[in-house]
């Protein structure tokens, strides 16, 4: 049935125009993350446009498509898709692809991690969490999003940090509360990871719980939008995330905490005055604005272009027919349509046979794909 | 790789395009990426999604239906079509609707290059 292909083949398609621009963000110098940044907002639309059962969401009956750990991300719902049952032996067997997993249930932005979970596709993150239940609990109290929507990064790893260790951590907390300088920091996180297996697991959870926390308020799209600042600290905690997660044990928690004061820091800094950085964002801003008006212009120019551009096409395809047909206007959205190539239309008189390729068709809120459909309507 | 005037935009419509290009505006207003980047990224997916469905899909489907409407401009095809009935290839499976838009393109110009 062609709806079910439609999953693995739009899957395709999106790794593969993923993997063909990496070469484009790489020359543009853009950064990586918002590379996958765009995988993944490409499918949580995708799923959201509820077309067709995708691969990298969480599956009722999961026809094999590999455990994509994507899938919680697309939908919010963190489902234990039995594939991940599986898995769980293999996961709890070997800490290092656990680690990986251990931030993905709970967050909408999985993004930070995407590299490397790629590639241990296997390990579904729930299982990962179940792994050690005992451990998970004496954070919960700190685990609510309500407050941490509120809290900041610091303040939250300042309460990691306290639940985990009470009274060692001190040293750790105040330097967070301090925003002191980050290097220092590490140093001291050094000695106390140097302790027995239990230790570093907990601190395993500790950091997972602290990601799942940073991570679960995001808005869907992960970033503070419109703000110049602060995707650039977003992106920085992606480069240091995935990097973390690739490094088991000690040296992870300390590139997270290495990032949570690094942000820290610049949010006390606030563009090298001391100005809560919120209030610098907003001046930024609006110089931003000023300048995309006049000196860089071409930021915007293109922008308008491209709209002027889907424009045009609307107009060739689309608007003309739109203006005959009056209830036409859902017809992209919701509605019952067909995009294909023709071999063959032939009429005779007022028959039509027509024999089409390659087509993509949406009727009735799903979408089919064929390779090949021949039509025959009167007129 | 070939030249990328050479692919179709029309499946930029489709729902896949459509997520694609809502993505892409949200990257470029959040200034993550400029828009000829993502002009690029688009371009990419005309290839890709159309080498992809001739490639990759094998399903066939037929349809009747009473024609509303035709127009032939520009080498594209655009029907209306209502009371139509799908029938895909195993002939398991029949979909309803009342009305369906075609917009097709010349299977010619992707031949030729």
């Amino acid at each position: 049935m062609s709806n079910s292909a439609v999953g693995p083949i739009y899957d395709s398609i999106i790794s593969e125009v993923i993997n063909s621009v990496r070469v484009d963000f790489e020359e543009t110098g853009v950064d990586e993350s918002a590379l996958e940044d765009l995988k993944k907002l490409w499918q949580s639309k995708l799923s959201q446009m509820n077309i067709a059962q995708f691969p990298w969401d969480p599956k009722p009956d999961p026809p094999p498509a590999p455990a994509d750990a994507n899938a919680p991300a697309a939908s919010g719902a963190p489902g234990a898709p039995p594939s991940g049952a599986a898995s769980y032996t293999q996961s709890s067997l070997t800490p290092q692809p656990s680690a990986q997993g251990l931030t993905l249930p709970g967050s909408m932005m999985p993004a930070s991690n995407g590299v490397p979970i790629k590639t241990e596709a296997g390990y579904s993150a729930e299982p990962a969490i179940k792994q050690e239940p005992g451990l998970t609990t004496p954070m919960i109290p700190a685990y609510n999003p309500a407050n941490g929507a509120r809290a900041t990064a610091a303040q939250r790893a300042a309460m990691a940090l306290e639940n985990q260790f009470g009274q060692r951590a001190a040293a750790s907390i105040n330097a967070l509360q301090n925003g002191m300088a980050a290097p220092q920091q590490q140093p001291q996180q050094q000695p106390q990871q140097v302790d027995p297996q239990q230790q570093y697991r907990q601190n395993l959870a500790a950091s997972m719980q602290q990601r799942m926390q940073q991570q679960a308020p995001r808005p869907p799209n992960g970033l503070p939008t419109s703000q110049m600042d602060g995707t650039g600290d977003a992106a920085a905690d992606q480069e240091d995330q995935p990097a973390a997660a690739a490094i088991p044990d000690r040296a992870e928690i300390d590139a997270h905490l290495h990032a949570q004061l690094l942000a820290r820091a610049k949010e006390m800094e606030g563009g090298g005055l001391m100005v809560p950085l919120r209030k610098a964002v907003k001046d930024d801003r609006s110089i931003a604005r000023k300048s995309g008006g006049d000196g860089t212009g071409q930021l915007d120019g293109p922008d308008e272009d491209m709209d002027g551009d889907e424009d045009a096409i609307n107009s060739d395809l689309d608007d003309p027919d739109e203006a005959a047909d009056d209830d036409d206007d859902d017809e992209d959205e919701m509605g019952h349509m067909m995009l294909c190539l023709y071999d063959k239309v032939q009429r005779v008189k007022n028959k039509w046979k027509c024999i089409l390729k390659d087509g993509v068709l949406t009727v009735n809120n799903k979408e089919y794909v064929f390779h090949k459909a021949t039509g025959e309507y009167e007129w | 790789m070939a030249a990328p005037n050479s692919y179709y935009d029309l499946y930029r419509h489709g729902s896949l395009g459509v997520a694609l290009t809502d993505s892409l505006d949200e990257l470029i207003g959040d200034e993550r990426i400029d828009p000829q980047l993502a002009m690029k990224v688009l371009t990419q997916f005309d290839r890709v999604i159309a080498e992809t469905l001739q490639e990759k899909v094998k399903a066939r489907l037929t349809f009747k239906g009473s024609l509303d409407t035709y127009r032939f401009c520009d080498e594209v095809w655009t029907f209306l079509i209502r009371n139509v009935t799908f029938k895909l290839d195993n002939g398991a499976q029949t979909i309803q609707a009342d009305k369906v838009k075609i917009v097709s393109c010349s299977s010619k110009k992707t031949e030729d290059k």
